[in-house]
């Protein structure tokens, strides 16, 4: 039987469906460690991001700083934070946020940057004050860039958050180390498959909500020149 | 520059030096020169990195090249390694040896000498040979906490039949398919544990989880050294579901001559358990590097002589 037909099997076994160790709770786990990692990463990063970059200062700096947390091998943070720790969680949300850090910092940083500034000068002309001008203007227009910063932190978080198994955490990476360890190796594969599945479908759901959260009016600029025509006459 | 060439003169005058003292037929081998190189592996924990440097470093003082391929991973990584040739020699455990190269077909006794042999008749296709097996045994036992011995009165593995469904086993997540672990205490004991916790073997990972209250019952090896200090109390096999698991090194055919096999039996029948126990002491407890504490050891027992 190939590799292939061994995992489709793996699959098609409800077994791995069912208890402590089915496909649902390794699910539960993998998304619980890469939310709450994404999530404390956002909190951390973007009101960094975004503060520098609308002041335009530091930027060098803070990413610079933040980038320290792609430089340092998960692996690495993922086993120093476990002597410190134990078992548990903790080592692994903090190795997983501080590989969420940087591309929030860096894309928040650059798409305050990157707000033309026409638009913040006519902003400042009608009055705004900066917080106003801040929250109403330039986040709106950078949205798209900053959302793209949160997709790239959260596509490597769900990645890399297979390396949980490796101090007994929970997830997907279980299937990986145990299937390694019992010479399991449609286990192992499956366990692959199941975290390239969520990393995926964790890319296209963040691509989902940034649609949302894109301002109409950009919107409207990157519609075919008809629609926007047809917009702006019914609007 | 003039350092390097002159040291480079040094070596070439040296090689030289020793062509000359080969040619006028002298029969005693010049230390410079090599009888061949033996690459020495060991598992993924500090017992075998010290086996490994004991067996290496006495080849090392017959002459051979010995390097060195320490804590390479488990057997699954290991025994791949050594039948494609890209290592010679690591330090097995008969019982466990033999149950792993006839996939787990159950031949292992608790006759160190007799599951030796059968481990060979599974080894020799492979082109791969276990050497005689030392009296120093590291088996897997289990543990228990002493507040859960107290609570349970628990003294052996028969005690747990009845009260497994309460406790939490916690070892290797390679224990649930491996017949020494998960699969033989259920069958050869009768023990159904609440759960199965995937840790690693004996390290870190299972003293945390012992600590924080995980698991109940953990995989561990008998010659550990710190399981007082842990407050650690292995339970007694009654039933003798462990085989012997003395230690014995596999070897390449191709590597094994007269001589390398000699030397290798030498190390194993000087080597007990108490032994093995005081030097993981050395290295685990008291942060000695493995090779010192292997070097000690057979300076000690006038290996170096």
């Amino acid at each position: 039987m190939s590799i292939l037909a061994k995992v489709i099997a793996w699959f098609a076994d409800p077994a791995h469906w069912q208890g402590q160790d089915g496909i649902p709770t390794r699910l539960v786990e993998h998304l619980q460690l890469s939310a709450e990692s994404v999530a404390l990463g956002a909190l951390i990063a973007l009101p960094i991001g975004i503060g520098l970059g609308h002041l335009g200062i530091f930027g060098n700096l803070a990413i610079g700083v933040s980038n320290v947390g792609r430089a340092v091998p998960s692996f690495a943070i993922l086993v120093i934070a476990f002597q410190v720790f134990g078992l548990g969680d903790t080592p692994i949300i903090l190795a997983l946020t501080a590989l969420a850090i940087p591309p929030m910092v860096t894309n928040s940083y650059v798409a305050l940057r990157e707000v033309d500034p026409d638009i913040k000068d006519a902003a400042r002309g009608m009055g705004y004050r900066q917080l106003a001008q801040l929250v109403r203007v330039e986040l709106p227009l950078a949205v798209p860039l900053i959302m793209a910063g949160v997709r790239t932190s959260a596509v490597q978080v769900v990645a890399t958050a297979a390396l949980a198994a490796l101090i007994a955490g929970g997830g997907f990476g279980r299937y990986i180390i145990d299937g390694l360890a019992q010479q399991d190796y449609a286990k192992e594969f499956a366990g692959a498959v199941l975290v390239a599945v969520l990393a995926l479908a964790t890319e296209m759901t963040l691509w989902g909500v940034e649609q949302l959260l894109v301002p109409r009016g950009i919107r409207l600029l990157r519609a075919p020149a008809a629609a926007r025509v047809r917009t702006f006459k019914t609007a | 520059m003039n350092r390097i060439r002159g040291s480079v003169w040094l070596i070439a005058a040296l090689a030289a030096l020793a062509t000359v003292a080969a040619a006028c037929g002298g029969t005693t081998p010049a230390p410079a020169t090599s009888k061949g190189t033996i690459t020495v592996a060991g598992f993924n924990f500090p017992e075998s990195s010290i086996l490994a440097e004991l067996y290496g470093q006495a080849l090392a003082h017959d002459g051979y090249t010995v390097n060195y391929k320490l804590l390479l991973g488990t057997r699954e990584v290991v025994a791949p390694a050594i039948k494609s040739g890209q290592i010679d020699l690591y330090p097995g455990y008969a019982a466990t040896e033999l149950e792993f190269y006839n996939s787990g077909a159950g031949e292992a006794n608790g006759d160190a000498a007799a599951t030796t042999d059968k481990l060979n008749g599974h080894l020799s296709s492979l082109g791969l040979v276990a050497t005689t097996p030392s009296a120093a045994v590291d088996q897997n036992a289990f543990a228990v906490t002493k507040a859960t011995q107290t609570k349970y009165n628990l003294t052996k593995l028969s005690d747990l039949s009845a009260i497994g469904d309460q406790l939490v086993l916690g070892a290797g997540p390679e224990c649930p398919t491996r017949p020494f672990c998960q699969p033989g205490l259920k069958t050869t004991y009768g023990i159904n544990f609440k759960a199965f916790k995937a840790l690693d073997t004996d390290g870190p990972l299972t003293r945390a989880a012992f600590k924080n209250g995980t698991i109940q019952v953990g995989l561990v090896f008998s010659s550990d050294s710190d399981l007082h200090q842990l407050g650690l109390v292995v339970l007694q096999d009654d039933k003798h579901l462990e085989n012997a698991d003395n230690v014995v090194p596999v070897v390449r055919k191709a590597v094994a001559t007269t001589e390398v096999t000699a030397v290798l039996n030498k190390v194993s029948a000087g080597l007990n358990t108490t032994d093995l126990v005081t030097m993981n002491g050395q290295v685990e407890l008291l942060h000695q590097d493995a090779d010192a504490v292997a070097t000690a050891y057979l300076q000690q027992h006038n290996y170096f002589s």
